[in-house]
């Protein structure tokens, strides 16, 4: 039986959905023009004014936002609310450059938290429930927003935030904890860990995890889903949205609904900024129609992805985004070629690998070169060279077929590549160090 | 048949990564009677015989390297000319085909030992004895 936090929202007719988008839309555009004058120079320099955006069906007339214009703008050229109103601050990891900052005020807060309810029970969270959040806490939304949802469904939250292993082992056991939510690399980490300690999935209480913050494939999936022991739910947010929670998973485990209600999904060609269809493949973009102190319309996530409307079995009628093939900055152009750690990830656990890995790139006499290192599987270890050499030499024929570019492998030791307790690092572009 | 045990670990191509391996055999106190490293580009495969392999193998596997036991052959030849060749003229008319051979001191220095890694144990060893060649036992090795 499947469990909603908010049915009437979640399983809505389209109808009642865009009515209550269109009404949301409006006031926000409104809202950002009055009070944000970096939106209004960007909509007059786009000849758009709030009166022009009657619906939803008017978006695309309104100018886009990047990630650069959240670093011009920093600290507070965004802001929409005075600070007095405002009750948290959150700020990107700065993978990719300065940092970003995000203000909430309570109505924010609590908008955020009900998405990461509405996650939390889509994955069978209940008040019965003991839900260990292993995301990191501070500046990071993930660990304070997974927090904040679970609050409000009454589970029993254990804020262990990131790292020390094996005391998030230890309480797990002890505390029977039922969901874990953190990075999908930490969740691959911690059943890793749980084997080592001889410690067998079933005699964990664990059902069901709620891993995002950075992008995972399907094969990942099935890998934590056998070394924990439960179901494992995507969640996909980000912080200049909010945080995690922006669009969450379902029993069918076929892609995220969007939380519509508060943000509005469009799939643009990323070259062109053109809107596309659904179905079609192209850069997600939102606009945040229920925020108070730090809205953002059109706002261009860098993640490539494809929307679906096909009829969910879990009842909720909430658009699905399909699991984001990956940012369009974690993609690598090699040769030429787009490639995107994610299949280099897919090829290694197909063929039996961990997913620990690390890419490197660089460019020798002007041509890009792909080294891969891989943990080699103790399993198929042979005190012969050749057979080795064939093995590293069959990876390679693999990540070839995948990529259409040919990489070369290197096996290393079990565990030597570092694991991560919060965000993995997988690739190093040498490359920029010569430019 | 002898039945010797080999202990082959896969240890990465980088500075200090052998010094690990035996570092943790030296703490254990095992005494380490036959090595050799095979080396790639990437990494090397230790391959060594050691007086106690269920322990050399628990304490490996424990440190989390990669660690195989295979069954190879070993054998004692007197140090003098000629002799590695007559041994393997005896498996060359038998057909056996070596993946890899290595030598190893042996007690008495009148002869030498070698270890010899074939697919066909069986056939290999039956070969060796048809033609006079002394096979050594995991308790010979052990007792040297």
């Amino acid at each position: 039986m499947e469990k909603y936090w908010n049915k009437e929202i979640e399983c809505a007719s389209r109808e009642d959905m865009k009515k209550l988008q269109d009404e949301r839309l409006v006031a926000q555009v409104k809202h950002v023009y009055e009070n944000v004058k970096y939106y209004r120079d960007l909509m007059d320099k786009k000849g758009v004014k709030p009166e022009d955006i009657k619906g939803t069906e008017d978006l695309h007339k309104l100018p886009f936002l990047s990630k650069a214009d959240l670093r011009e703008a920093y600290p507070y050229g965004l802001l929409a609310k005075p600070l007095s109103e405002c009750v948290r601050i959150h700020s990107t990891s700065g993978t990719t450059g300065k940092r970003v900052v995000a203000f909430y005020t309570q109505h924010d807060v609590d908008m955020w938290e009900d998405c990461c309810a509405r996650a939390i029970t889509a994955a069978g969270g209940t008040n019965e429930d003991v839900v260990q959040v292993a995301y990191g806490y501070g500046l990071f939304t993930g660990g304070m927003g997974v927090h904040g949802g679970s609050h409000k469904v009454g589970c029993l939250t254990l804020p262990m935030s990131s790292g020390n292993t094996e005391r998030q082992i230890q309480f797990m056991q002890d505390l029977n904890a039922t969901i874990l939510c953190c990075t999908p690399s930490y969740a691959a980490y911690i059943g890793e860990t749980i084997a080592e300690m001889g410690i067998k999935p079933e005699e964990l209480k664990l059902k069901a995890g709620i891993f995002g913050a950075e992008p995972w494939t399907e094969e990942m999936r099935r890998s934590i889903e056998k070394s924990l022991g439960i179901k494992a739910f995507d969640i996909y947010g980000l912080t200049e949205s909010s945080g995690p929670g922006v669009a969450f998973e379902c029993s069918e485990q076929t892609g995220m609904h969007i939380n519509e209600d508060n943000f509005i999904p469009e799939i643009i060609n990323p070259d062109t900024g053109e809107v596309l269809p659904e179905g079609e493949v192209g850069e997600l973009v939102f606009t945040s129609i229920n925020k108070e102190a730090f809205p953002l319309l059109r706002y261009r996530t860098r993640d490539l992805c494809v929307l679906s409307r096909k009829k969910c079995s879990c009842g909720r009628t909430l658009i699905k985004m399909a699991k984001p093939m990956g940012r369009s900055d974690d993609m690598l152009i090699i040769r030429g070629v787009n490639v995107f750690p994610s299949q280099i990830e897919t090829v290694l656990i197909e063929q039996g690998y961990s997913p620990n890995y690390l890419i490197e790139v660089d460019r020798v006499n002007n041509t890009d070169t792909l080294d891969i290192s891989v943990e080699m599987n103790p399993d198929q270890f042979s005190d012969k060279v050749k057979d080795m050499q064939m093995q590293e030499r069959d990876l390679a024929v693999a990540i070839k077929t995948m990529l259409g570019i040919n990489p070369k492998v290197h096996l290393v030791s079990p565990k030597s590549i570092t694991r991560s307790e919060g965000k993995a690092v997988r690739v190093i572009d040498k490359r920029k160090l010569h430019d | 048949m002898s039945n010797v045990r080999q202990i082959s670990v896969f240890v990465d191509n980088r500075p200090n990564q052998l010094a690990g391996v035996m570092k943790l055999i030296k703490d254990s106190k095992i005494n380490v009677r036959a090595l050799s490293v095979a080396d790639t580009k990437d990494f090397g495969i230790l391959r060594m015989i050691a007086n106690d392999t269920e322990k050399t193998v628990e304490i490996l596997k424990a440190a989390s390297y990669a660690v195989k036991v295979t069954e190879i052959l070993a054998i004692s030849i007197p140090d003098s000319p000629g002799q590695l060749s007559r041994v393997l003229d005896i498996l060359g008319s038998k057909n056996v085909n070596i993946e890899y051979l290595y030598a190893f001191l042996g007690k008495s220095d009148r002869a030498v030992s070698f270890v010899i890694r074939v697919d066909d144990n069986a056939n290999a060893s039956a070969a060796l004895t048809e033609g006079g060649i002394i096979q050594l036992t995991e308790n010979d090795i052990a007792e040297m």
